[in-house]
Order: C-alpha cells, then sequence, then structure tokens
C-alpha cells in the first residue's frame, strides 16, 4: 500500500493568555494514495484546526502542535518556513469556504493564476502557463473566456471554480477542502463534487474533505473520519461506515439527517452540547451524550479497535472488535 | 373541485423591485427594468398543512416569506386568510394580524437584541399584545413554553442575554416564542441551516410538534431538499420567482415532472453511498430575475427545451390530481 501521509498522536493546542484549548488531541491517521478522505462532525469539533494545522497555517505564537506528521518522508511538524514554503502549492494545496474571496478584485482572472504559477516556476513561458491554466479550468466546466473575466463578473459557484484551479496550478499530491463547498446552493454543489471527483482521477491527487455535510462525503470520498470534541471516534471506508456505523457518535449524527429516498423516519438528534474544550476530561469524551455510556466510559479512555481496516474507539467493542455485550447494540432512540 | 374555500389562499401575488439605473439620465429614456422576485404565485393551503418552499439561491423564496407576513407590501396580489383579505386584516387591526402570522427567520442571533435578557424579550410582545393579565402570569406562560421545549432550568435562561445562549437554544427560543401568540399562520424561513446538524432535528421536530397541536399552517423554506421532504405536506418549487411545479412532497421528489426539479433533485446528495446518482446537468449560471422571458424562464439552461419553449411562457397543467406544473413538455 502507498501511504501519504501519517498522523501519529497528533495534538493542537490553542495557548491564550488564561487559558488553554485544546482542540485536536493525541489522533492517529493514515491516508493512502488515491483516497479521498472526509473529515466530519459538528462545529466546533477540530476539523479545521487538524487541517490548518497540518498546513502549518495556524500563528505559531500562540499554538502547540505536538506529535507526528509523516507526509511523504517529511515531518510536517518540524518543516522550517523555508521548507513550507516549497512544499505549499507544490505538494500540499488547500481550498476554503472563503478562498473565492481570496481574489483580488482588480486584476483578472488569468493574470491572477499565472502569477501563483510563477512563484514555483519563475522561468516558464507564457505559452505553458496558458495552457496549463486553460486545462485546469476546463477540468473544473470553466470556459476560457474566465481568463479574460474579473472576479465580480463570476458567480459564487464559478469564482470557487475558479479557487480549485488554482490550488491544482501546480499538480499537488494532497488536496485539502475545507468547507470548500459549503456556501453554494445544491445544484452547483453537486455539479462541483463531480467535476472533483473526474479530475481526480485524472491527476492523480489525494483528497481531504472537511464538512459537517455527510452527504458530501456520500458523493465524494472512500474514507470518512468522524471527528468529535478534538478525536476521531470512528474511521473506515465510507460504503461501511455510512451503511453500519459502529460508534453510538456516528449513528447520532446520522439519525439527524433525514433521506430523500425511501420512509420517512422519525429526526432524531444528540441531545446536549460539545464538552468544555479547556479541561481535559477523564474516560470517552462523547460519555456526557451517550446513551450507553457505562462506569467504565466516564473513567477509561477507549483505544482504538481495529475491524477490517476500520477503526473505532468504544468501550462497546472488544479487541476483535465484536460488540461485548448484544444488548449494547448501538440504538438511537429519542 | 373544491367547494370549501381554502384556508389560506395566496392569489397571483407578486413582488416587483425596480431596479436602480447606474445612470440617472438612461432611466428616463431606458425601459423600467424590473426585478421580478416573486412573480404571480397562487397557491392553496388548509389548516395544520406544511408548505415546503425549495429552489435555488436567489429564486424569491425569502421575498415570498416577506410579501406573506406583510413585512413588504406586495406589488400585486393578496394573500386571504379564512376568505378575509391580509391586506384588510391589516389596514383595520395591524396588531391582530402580527399576532396571527408568525416568521421565523434564519439567523436567531439576529432575532434577539443584545441588550435584553430573554425574560425581557419573552415578557414584552405578550404585554403588547395583552396575552396574560399580570407579569407574574406572563413570567409564568413563558417558563411552561421554554420548559415544554426542553429548555431548562427555565427560569435560569430567562436570566440570561442572548449572547449567553447557543444558536440551537436561541432559535428554539425564537420559535417558542411565535407559538406563543397561537399564530394560525407560520412563514420559517430557512430555521435550521445556522445550525449544527446534531441539534437541528430537536428544532425541526419541535416546530412540527407544535404546528400540529394547535393545527396552525406552516410555510417551511429551505434549501434542503432531503430535510423539507421530511418536514412538509405539500412542495412547492420556485424558480426565478415563479412556482414552477407544485405537489404531495412525495410526489414531487419521486416523480418530479418539471425538468427543473428533476435536475434539482438530482443534484442532491444523499447520505447513502451506494446510491447511483444520475445527474441532470443544468447549463449555465441561474440568470437573475430581471425582465425575464418572454418565454420559459428556465429555457435557456433546459435539457428538454425547444424552440417554442424561448416564446411563451408555458401554462400550469394539473398532471395528476394536485400536482400542477409549469411546462409544455412535461409528458
Ligand atoms: N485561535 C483560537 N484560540 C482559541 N480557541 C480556538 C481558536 N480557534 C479555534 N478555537 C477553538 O477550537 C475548537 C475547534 O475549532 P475548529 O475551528 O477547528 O472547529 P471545526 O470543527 O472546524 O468547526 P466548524 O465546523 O464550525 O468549522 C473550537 O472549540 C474553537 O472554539
Ligand atoms: N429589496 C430588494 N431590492 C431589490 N432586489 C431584491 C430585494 N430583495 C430581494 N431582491 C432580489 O430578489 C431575488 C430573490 O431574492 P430572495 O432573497 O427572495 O431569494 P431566496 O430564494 O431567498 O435566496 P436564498 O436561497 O439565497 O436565500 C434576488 O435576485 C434578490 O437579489
Ligand atoms: S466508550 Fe462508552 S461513552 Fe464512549 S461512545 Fe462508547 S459506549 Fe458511549
Ligand atoms: S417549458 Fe420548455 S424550457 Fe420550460 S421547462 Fe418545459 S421543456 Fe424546459
Ligand atoms: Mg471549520
Ligand atoms: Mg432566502
Amino acid at each position: 500500500m502507498n501511504q501519504l501521509l501519517e498522523i501519529k498522536d497528533f495534538s493542537v493546542t490553542y495557548v491564550n493568555k488564561s487559558k488553554k484549548v485544546y482542540a485536536v488531541k493525541n489522533v492517529n491517521l493514515k491516508i493512502n494514495k488515491g483516497d479521498s478522505l472526509g473529515i466530519v462532525g459538528e462545529s466546533g469539533s477540530g476539523k479545521s484546526t487538524l487541517a490548518m494545522a497540518l498546513l502549518r497555517l495556524l500563528p505559531e505564537k500562540n499554538t502547540q502542535i505536538t506529535g507526528k506528521a509523516n507526509f511523504i518522508g517529511k515531518d510536517l511538524v518540524q518543516l522550517n518556513q523555508k521548507e513550507l514554503k516549497n512544499i505549499r502549492w507544490n505538494e500540499l494545496a488547500v481550498v476554503f469556504q472563503k478562498s473565492m474571496n481570496a481574489l483580488s478584485p482588480v486584476h483578472r482572472i488569468g493574470p491572477q493564476i499565472e502569477d501563483i504559477y510563477r512563484v514555483h516556476k519563475p522561468n516558464a513561458s507564457k505559452e505553458e502557463i496558458f495552457s496549463r491554466i486553460t486545462y485546469l479550468l476546463r477540468l473544473v466546466n470553466l470556459s476560457e473566456r474566465v481568463y479574460t473575466l474579473y472576479p465580480h463578473e463570476l458567480s459564487g459557484g464559478m469564482l470557487q471554480r475558479v479557487s480549485i484551479a488554482i490550488s491544482l496550478v501546480h499538480n499537488p499530491k494532497l488536496l485539502i477542502m475545507d468547507e470548500a463547498t459549503t456556501a453554494l446552493d445544491v445544484v452547483t454543489q453537486g455539479q462541483i463534487l463531480d467535476e472533483i471527483v473526474k479530475m481526480e482521477q485524472t491527476l492523480d491527487v489525494t483528497r481531504i474533505m472537511i464538512t459537517h455535510d455527510i452527504s458530501v462525503v456520500a458523493a465524494s470520498c472512500n474514507k470518512i473520519a468522524v471527528m468529535y470534541a478534538g478525536e476521531f471516534m470512528e474511521i473506515g471506508y465510507v460504503k461501511d461506515v455510512l451503511k453500519n456505523p459502529k460508534h453510538p457518535y456516528t449513528r447520532g449524527l446520522l439519525s439527524s439527517f433525514p433521506s430523500l429516498k425511501g420512509e420517512k423516519l422519525k429526526l432524531t438528534g444528540i441531545s446536549g452540547y460539545l464538552p468544555n474544550l479547556s479541561v481535559k476530561q477523564e474516560g470517552c469524551i462523547f460519555a456526557p451524550r451517550c446513551q450507553q455510556a457505562t462506569e467504565k466510559c466516564k473513567q477509561e479512555k477507549p483505544l482504538g479497535v481495529e475491524m477490517n481496516e476500520n477503526t473505532v474507539w468504544c468501550h462497546l467493542y472488544s479487541s476483535g472488535g465484536e460488540l461485548i455485550n448484544e444488548d449494547q447494540k448501538p440504538v438511537y432512540k429519542d | 373541485m373544491k367547494t370549501k374555500s381554502p384556508f389560506i389562499k395566496i392569489d397571483k401575488i407578486s413582488m416587483w423591485y425596480p431596479q436602480k439605473s447606474k445612470n440617472l439620465f438612461m432611466s428616463i429614456r431606458e425601459e423600467r427594468k424590473w426585478i421580478k422576485a416573486v412573480d404571480q404565485v397562487s397557491i392553496e393551503l388548509e389548516r395544520g398543512e406544511i408548505l415546503g418552499v425549495i429552489g435555488e439561491s436567489g429564486c424569491g423564496k425569502s421575498t415570498l416569506g416577506k410579501v406573506l407576513a406583510r413585512l413588504e407590501n406586495p406589488t400585486n396580489g393578496d394573500v386571504y386568510i379564512d376568505s378575509v383579505s391580509t391586506k384588510e386584516l391589516m389596514k383595520k387591526d395591524t396588531k391582530k394580524f402580527r399576532r396571527m402570522v408568525q416568521i421565523v427567520f434564519q439567523n436567531p442571533f439576529d432575532t434577539f437584541t443584545p441588550r435584553d435578557t430573554i425574560e425581557q424579550i419573552l415578557l414584552r410582545p405578550l404585554k403588547i399584545h395583552g396575552i396574560g393579565k399580570t407579569n407574574a402570569e406572563r413570567r409564568e406562560i413563558c417558563i411552561k413554553a421554554l420548559e415544554s421545549g426542553g429548555l431548562r432550568p427555565a427560569d435560569e435562561i430567562m436570566k440570561r442575554y442572548s449572547h449567553e445562549l447557543s444558536g440551537g437554544q436561541l432559535q428554539r427560543i425564537s420559535i417558542l416564542r411565535s407559538m406563543l401568540f397561537e399564530p394560525k399562520f407560520i412563514i420559517a424561513d430557512e430555521p435550521v441551516s445556522m445550525l449544527d446538524v446534531s441539534v437541528r432535528s430537536e428544532i425541526i421536530n419541535m416546530l412540527l410538534t407544535l404546528s400540529k397541536e394547535k393545527n396552525a399552517t406552516v410555510i417551511f423554506i429551505s434549501h434542503d431538499i432531503a430535510l423539507t421532504r421530511y418536514v412538509s405536506d405539500k412542495i412547492a418549487v420556485m424558480y426565478l420567482g415563479k412556482v414552477v411545479e407544485y405537489g404531495d412532497s412525495d410526489t414531487i421528489i419521486n416523480n418530479p415532472k418539471h425538468p427543473y426539479t428533476q435536475a434539482l433533485i438530482s443534484n442532491c446528495s444523499s447520505i447513502d453511498p451506494d446510491e447511483q446518482r444520475e445527474i441532470i446537468k443544468i447549463q449555465g449560471e441561474p440568470p437573475t430575475p430581471v425582465n425575464p422571458g418572454p418565454g420559459c424562464y428556465f429555457a435557456s439552461r433546459c435539457f428538454k427545451a425547444s424552440k417554442e419553449c424561448f416564446q411563451k411562457y408555458p401554462a400550469a397543467t394539473e398532471v395528476s390530481e394536485g400536482h400542477i406544473v409549469a411546462c409544455d413538455r412535461w409528458y
């Protein structure tokens, strides 16, 4: 198997004057070449923090990053600014929800992309750049015409497509998208997701997709990591986790989504709120909201249990991945 | 044909905004341009019925909601509640109308002033509308309402300011507050789109229970089609200010006839990874509702369009009982 990124015991802590926020806590994760991994979880669970820390885009002054993030032979945690500069855009690229606002309003789209192209390839010829950019624009379903337009002449959906094209100029190995389609309406989002999946096969990029919308993951990813309060609850193939979720939190999250087809089931949610991330909590982090929590859950943090390449962090399962007590089958009821 | 008149009758309602011209002199000579945010919408609703309104961003959903609540006066048309014109109702007794028709907005943080406590925010309108005789009685009503919505301990929550509550809690309070007036008609404009999925369902279920208990008619505006299907009895699909398809929510989702609805639904992702999506591509970007037409507004993006489609706006056809489609080539 061809491993691209391995995160080990990775933690991110925000340190402010008065308090610390433990936003990501000792997480472990492996991503293979060609994977598309969706990271989901409710607001404040640490998804963006994890991505920003991997990209080393968090201000060093008030963040602590510990652990390892092995990215094709380099540890992202240890790289200095110069080394980081070399791999950004080139090997590691990112698209944010607000990326489309980052374009300068007074310059045409084409020349703006040319500038970004020249950052890593200062000697590239005009023809080389033009053919690369128009190729990428076509990949995201935009016409060459866009090259000569100003940002205000494009709709939100078109601008976000431009941002995606820009992120691909240097053929990165890993592309991180943080809520990149969230602000768009269904039609545009559906089309862009489709384009992303196709383009990925053409360009051979690996993708991390951060979103709170599980349907985005179902439509565009092969793996999913469910995050809660700075920790992973369950990681596995989309087809397994969404069809047959093991962790009580994953079940709760899925039952909050109504489906378009089939019977109209009663919508259930997860009552309660995220814990205070400034205090370190003993035991399973989800225990205060979990309907199946036992005394053990409140005292001992569950270790990852592996079952056919899927991992779940929950005391309901034995180290072999079996349910310890059949009566304890995770259910969700009001 | 129905013999009984409907509880709520939206009768050819329109909201047109004049487009501001960049050039003052031009505007005199130039033909006046209109943004037809809502254009001749007619729908009938029964007591306790929930209508979902879906469509792309900018198609006029919020404008329709505002006009129905008469936060803006429609350019044309009227809405009747129990056969009484709401225009007349507003003229005769604004307070009564405001009580009867409630609107819940997308952003709960904008709904409440940050300067007042929840108690002040809840008590004031009750007093204005003369609900409860004394302040103590009004407090009691509020506490009961908060507790019924799972906001406990209610008397402690009443003391807080809006910024001391989460978005989900605030949105629940805003729905509970609107129910205090026992409205007959509730317009909920994307009431959960700002909230986390895990708290969404509580709020949706609360809205459903309350409307069932009080037999109130609800218009549920959303761009989340799966959620709308879950919530609504009927669905209206809007495109550039017009309703292009209307019917039972399951019919609209499972058997859409209008090319736009078909495309819209095919583009929705579900959480089932095995589902094979057959996406119908919609060409181009949504046009703006400035002097659209003369033909079918969707024609420039429609995969089924013919030459005729560009010439006249298609008539609404009842393709099966209660299922109405505004397309000449629906078959
Ligand atoms: N600069 C900061 N200083 C202190 N705490 C922070 C800072 N930035 C984020 N946090 C906190 O860290 C936690 C994780 O935030 P993060 O933005 O990573 O969440 P998220 O999962 O991306 O949420 P969302 O879905 O809302 O984007 C939150 O509790 C947040 O309040
Ligand atoms: N006061 C106004 N003056 C001029 N144009 C307006 C006004 N209010 C709305 N519009 C226009 O009317 C159209 C419909 O807007 P509306 O807000 O109703 O759309 P919507 O369906 O609610 O969209 P969204 O899903 O983005 O909320 C848009 O083109 C908008 O720009
Ligand atoms: S470890 Fe215990 S508290 Fe945590 S999710 Fe599993 S059952 Fe619930
Ligand atoms: S009338 Fe013509 S253009 Fe309009 S939706 Fe029907 S087929 Fe398409
Ligand atoms: Mg985020
Ligand atoms: Mg709106």
